[in-house]
């Protein structure tokens, strides 16, 4: 029964990876630079990589903004944040997974009568603002940079090129790691009190409970890029600017960059220690943050460039999809508390995260998910072998066809 | 990852010598024309053999070049206008190739006294296609530079046509001792020799605004 409510936190991954992590490829594929297939693969093996490795520190966060005491709960908030994700998906906005959550989460505060922690909030609720800010602030600095690399190098534009697809495969892939690490904690955070599994030793490292949550989260998130993200890349690729080449990769890299510095708590340590305010370990919105890359670079090119009517749209969204969380949240864990009879949590007395009736069941729930983790790895690593085989196939095939219609033409 | 392959290393050697065929064809052309009003039939007939020479290289090239872009994913956004300056260049050298078949076929009997002119337009519009080349190699490397090397390629164009124009008058209106049908050949030639500089022209228009949206 637990691993069923664990579904609809698979369900938002699955929308953030349709939806969210669908940007950080967004603009080289609507560049056309990469191939969808190939931006897929990557982004989906960092995302793994940055979710399971660095994908702690803004977990923390969101289990202060409301530390849902209940897997009915967790339940139903990750379920209702992926209704809203998905439809606004559906309708090819692209909207933040994180704000969602976070919507979802003060409605699962209001409905329990937990206070929403203002301390917390208001640094999530100030990277709505910062988080695009500094992706456009990121993106101009990078760009004029870049064009002046260009200009002085007298480099050739087709070796240009090829960098710059080198580089947004390099950046890229960092920019899907910062996802991964930021962003598993909308998809897993509100299920890390609900779960206290036993540590899963594989031959290389060891993956804690909480590790193994995210493994979990980041593959479905996989699954969501895979399956889903191809239209979302295309609105952010192509819809609000037209975008060249070296902006594709500014956009990718600025984005990478302000994700990057949401989610590193070393990064957070090292500005303490030069006596600077830490920077708050939130998860940040992506989507935001790209948009906020392409209005940068757009308003220093000219804002001529710009679609204005598709930015209204997107920000219409913003605003709308906190807002549809938490009402549809509320009104959801009314139905499943009073139709169905099942906890969805209730008001703390201390607002620290809580007593969980639920590490009985970890031995049986913990091998599981063992078997369910290695099944997983085991079915993503044959799809990437025979994804290698078929390219292999594909570019023996062209290389002779090339060959034989040079010998005809001779 | 491209970088690592040598695809691109071929492709920009491969644009190179697309570059350098029409750069010599337009110097063959011009001592091909030389040779045919100095009568040294020899020379001239050397001069279209190297001429065939490259046009079949050139066209060779533009194939590789648009292939390779195409299979290998390489220029994405500015494929189709590479596609087309490459396309409009090779017109060029498929003029410069008509032109001195012309003249061997036809053998066109031009005047002593308009050998002058026949020089002077032939260097006019082979000097607007030479110009063009710079031009479009700076289009790869330092797209900023561009339009001020294309000015030559105008320049000489509105030159050639001023000379064609000129030459034309003199055939048609002081020349009475050539009959009609010599004259219309003389006109059709001229023509022929006039394209050169027209293709230049029209590759220089379609480079001006591929390197405004480059440096933009």
């Amino acid at each position: 029964m637990i691993i069923l409510f664990l579904t609809s936190g698979l369900l938002l991954g699955w929308s953030l990876g349709a939806n969210d992590a669908a940007n950080v490829f967004g603009s080289a594929v609507g560049s056309k630079m990469l191939s969808f297939r190939k931006a897929a693969i990557i982004a989906s093996i960092f995302v793994i990589i940055g979710a399971v490795v660095q994908g702690s520190g803004a977990s923390d966060t969101l289990g202060r903004l409301g530390a849902v005491n209940a897997i009915g709960g967790s339940f139903t908030v990750a379920l209702a944040a992926a209704i809203v994700v998905y439809m606004m998906t559906k309708f090819s906005l692209p909207v933040s997974t994180t704000q969602s959550i976070v919507g979802a989460i003060i409605g699962w505060n209001l409905f329990t009568g937990n206070p929403t922690d203002a301390g917390t909030l208001t640094p999530i609720l100030s990277t709505w603002v910062s988080g695009p800010v500094l992706g456009a602030a990121f993106a101009v600095i990078l760009y004029i940079l870049l064009k002046g690399l260009k200009r002085k190098s007298a480099i050739h534009l087709v070796r240009f090129e090829s960098y710059i697809r080198t580089g947004l495969i390099i950046v890229g892939a960092f920019g899907a790691y910062s996802v991964g690490a930021n962003n598993i904690a909308n998809v897993m955070g509100v299920f890390i009190p609900a779960f206290d599994l036993h540590p899963l030793h594989l031959k290389l490292f060891t993956l804690s409970s909480q590790q193994q949550l995210f493994l979990i989260g980041s593959l479905s998130i996989a699954a969501g890029i895979i399956t889903y993200s191809h239209r979302v890349m295309q609105q952010v690729g192509n819809n609000i600017m037209e975008l060249s080449s070296e902006s594709a990769l500014v956009v990718v890299l600025s984005q990478a960059l302000v994700l990057f510095t949401f989610s590193s708590s070393a990064l957070s340590s090292l500005i303490q220690k030069a006596g600077l305010p830490p920077i708050p370990m939130v998860p940040v919105s992506s989507t935001q943050v790209v948009i906020g890359s392409i209005i940068g670079i757009g308003l220093y090119r000219g804002a001529r460039n710009i679609n204005f009517r598709v930015i209204g749209e997107i920000a219409a969204g913003w605003v709308l999809t906190p807002v549809i969380a938490g009402i549809l949240t509320f009104f959801s864990l009314f139905f499943v508390k009073n139709i169905f009879g099942i906890d969805v949590g209730r008001k703390s007395i201390d607002s620290s995260p809580v007593d969980l009736p639920l590490a009985e069941a970890d031995t049986r729930i913990s091998e599981i998910m063992q078997y369910l983790i290695l099944g997983l790895i085991t079915v993503g690593l044959i799809a990437i072998l025979f994804y290698y085989l078929l390219e292999r196939k594909k570019n023996s095939e062209l290389k002779k066809s090339e060959e034989k219609f040079w010998k005809n033409m001779k | 990852m491209a970088i690592f392959t040598r695809t691109t290393k071929n492709l920009i050697l491969k644009i190179d010598e697309f570059f350098d065929n029409i750069d010599l064809g337009l110097l063959v052309f011009r001592e091909g024309i030389k040779a045919y009003l100095a009568g040294d039939t020899e020379a001239f007939g050397r001069h279209i053999q190297k001429v065939e020479l490259l046009e079949n290289n050139a066209d060779r090239l533009q194939r590789s070049i648009e292939n390779e872009m195409i299979t290998h994913s390489i220029l994405p956004q500015h494929r189709g206008e590479v596609s087309s300056l490459i396309d409009v260049l090779d017109e060029i050298i498929d003029t410069i190739k008509a032109s001195l078949t012309e003249f061997s076929i036809e053998s066109p009997e031009i005047p002593s006294s308009l050998h002058h002119h026949f020089i002077s337009m032939m260097e006019a519009s082979v000097s607007a296609g030479e110009e063009l080349i710079p031009a479009a190699r700076a289009f790869f490397k330092s797209p900023y530079t561009v339009r001020e090397k294309l000015l030559k390629v105008y320049y000489f164009e509105s030159e050639t046509d001023k000379v064609i124009k000129n030459t034309i008058r003199i055939i048609f209106h002081d020349m009475k001792e050539l009959d009609l049908a010599h004259k219309a050949h003389l006109r059709y030639v001229i023509h022929h020799i006039g394209n050169i500089s027209d293709n230049a022209q029209k590759a220089a228009d379609m480079l001006s605004i591929m390197a405004i949206k480059i440096v933009m």
